[in-house]
């Protein structure tokens, strides 16, 4: 894990790493969701990884792309984007708890699994970061 | 004794689950925001190092967000 040098560098890492991780977490979550509730389980532990990468990875790339703004497009990218982020959750937990494909526990658990490790990736790539002042 | 209700509520109490859920990192990411928004204010050119712990901060807090969220997949 190399140490990142600015912005573009700390993103680009969280991005590549949090995919790998992600990805591990959707074998292992749909495998053991086959294992114990079927195809069911094994699409849910797929979802749960692939929701969990797509809300995370959001908001690492609306700070991304914010950080070439001004300050006050800075703030309007990322919260507007937070909160388009968090209704778009909203609704797409609705639409799949009445689905009929939809293993629970095995969704909300690698959910979890996936939030919780990549939270671990972003907190060891911004602690090895060295960030030179004056840089965007 | 006869029970008489004098009030009643109807609908589903996972909405106040919801609004739990939204309160609590709607106000986390506010204060990251404000204080960052203080820190850039004083010192612009540290804008990079506090976007990129903003960005931490504002990780943890809708992790727990996304998490409450996601329960009635486990609590319905």
């Amino acid at each position: 894990m190399s140490k990142a040098t600015n912005l573009t560098e700390v993103f680009s890492a969280v991005l590549k790493q949090g995919l790998l991780l992600v990805a591990i977490i959707a074998v292992v979550g749909g495998g053991l969701g086959l294992i114990f509730a079927g195809v069911n389980g094994l699409i849910s532990g797929l979802i749960g990884a692939g929701l969990a990468l797509l809300f995370s990875s959001l908001t690492a790339l609306s700070v991304r792309f914010g950080g070439k703004l001004s300050l006050g497009g800075f703030f309007g990218v990322v919260l507007g984007g937070w909160i388009v982020k968090l209704v778009g959750f909203v609704v797409l937990i609705a639409v799949l708890k009445g689905a009929v494909f939809i293993a629970g526990p095995v969704l909300f658990f690698t959910l979890v699994a996936s939030i919780l490790g990549t939270l671990v990736i972003d907190s060891l790539i911004v602690l090895k970061s060295r960030i030179t002042v004056g840089t965007d | 004794m006869d029970v008489t209700n004098i009030a009643a509520i109807s609908g589903n109490i996972a909405v106040i689950g919801y609004g739990l859920a939204a309160v609590g990192p709607g106000i986390g990411v506010g204060l990251v925001v404000s204080k960052t928004i203080e820190s850039i204010a004083r010192q612009p050119e540290l804008a990079a190092k506090l976007q990129v712990t903003m960005w931490l901060g504002i990780a943890f807090t809708e992790a727990l967000a996304l998490i409450g969220l996601a329960t009635p997949f486990i609590f319905a």
